[in-house]
């Protein structure tokens, strides 16, 4: 493990564009730092009990959209886990259910990540944008370091130039 | 998500028809405005299995009548507003008068459940509602909306 000032990066993994830029430097930061990786996806279930208290959802859709989410979240975390291996960094990776901002926050704590690590916020689009963005909730939350990764061309470069 | 961005003056329209099979078939219409319904037949057969299961006729007023379908490739929605109300055998038994017509690719899960967690959001304020029903035009429907937003 690293003596350095960062010893264990949690990369947020949602589905964006921008998270798989946030992966690329976390890579690039994991093998110049000699930091460990993990990489953690949530599935919203919150989001899915809404619906259903709704009644938008019946409980068959709710499953099956969970369902589908954590599929969702399988594959983003291969794609990450190989984008790791082709530069020689190990990603250790997580998929758990729940409220996105807790749940994130509470794992870095448990595995006692000093770095978290996402991708640029989303421009805020409507207000209701304003109180559901959970990574804004995460960045307030969070008893860690924050890096919010921007420059996806600089990221881009950066890990491709890493041999 | 905005919901304002998946709409547009053709997708939005007061409806025409009385019954619930009519109103699912002109929203789907309105939907078609869009381009993005590659196959009307499947979507209708989507829209229509989902209503067997359960109405999506919700409270005070509102469905949101929803499938996932190999139809469209993006998201797409249209917005009817009815004067008199529909029977869309709705959980509170009461006439439906605004609806949210959703149809989802089959792998757009967490877009999708974005835009029906807007839509629930938005159709809990009573005076967003009240507003909609009172727009006088497509136009008026999607400022109600972009103002919400």
């Amino acid at each position: 493990m690293s003596q350095g000032p960062v010893r264990k990066i949690l990369l947020f993994v949602d589905g964006s564009e921008e998270c798989i830029t946030a992966a690329q430097y976390a890579v690039v930061l994991a093998r110049t730092l000699g930091a460990e990786l993990a990489a953690l996806y949530v599935v919203n279930v919150s989001v899915l009990n809404e619906l259903f208290k709704a009644r938008i959802f019946i409980k068959m859709e709710q499953m099956d959209y969970e369902h589908d989410l954590e599929q969702d979240g399988r594959r983003y975390l291969n794609y990450i886990s190989e984008l790791g291996r082709a530069k020689g960094v190990s990603i250790e990776t997580h998929i758990e259910k729940g409220v996105v901002n807790e749940v994130v926050v509470e794992k870095a704590r448990i595995l006692g990540a000093d770095l978290l690590a996402m991708g640029e916020l989303e421009p805020i689009k409507s207000r209701s944008d304003a109180f559901h963005d959970e990574s804004e909730l995460i960045l307030r939350k969070a008893h860690c370091s924050v890096l919010v990764v921007k420059d996806a061309d600089y990221i881009e470069r950066l890990y491709q130039a890493m041999e | 998500m905005r919901i304002s961005g998946l709409l547009s003056e053709k997708t939005i329209s007061r409806l025409t028809r009385t019954d619930k099979q009519g109103v699912i078939e002109e929203l789907l219409d309105l939907a078609m405005n869009s381009g993005q319904v590659h196959d009307r037949e499947e979507a209708l057969r989507a829209i229509l299995a989902r209503e067997a299961l359960m109405s999506t006729g919700l409270e005070k007023g509102i469905a949101v009548p929803h499938a996932k379908t190999r139809a469209v490739s993006e998201i797409t929605m249209a917005l009817g507003v009815s004067e008199g109300g529909v029977d869309f055998h709705s959980a509170d038994g009461k006439p439906s008068y605004i609806f949210f017509f959703l149809l989802a690719p089959e792998n757009a899960a967490g877009p999708n459940v974005q835009v029906l967690a807007q839509i629930a959001r938005l159709t809990h304020d009573r005076s967003f509602c009240e507003d909609l029903r009172k727009a006088e035009s497509p136009a008026g429907m999607l400022a109600v909306i972009n103002d919400a937003e």
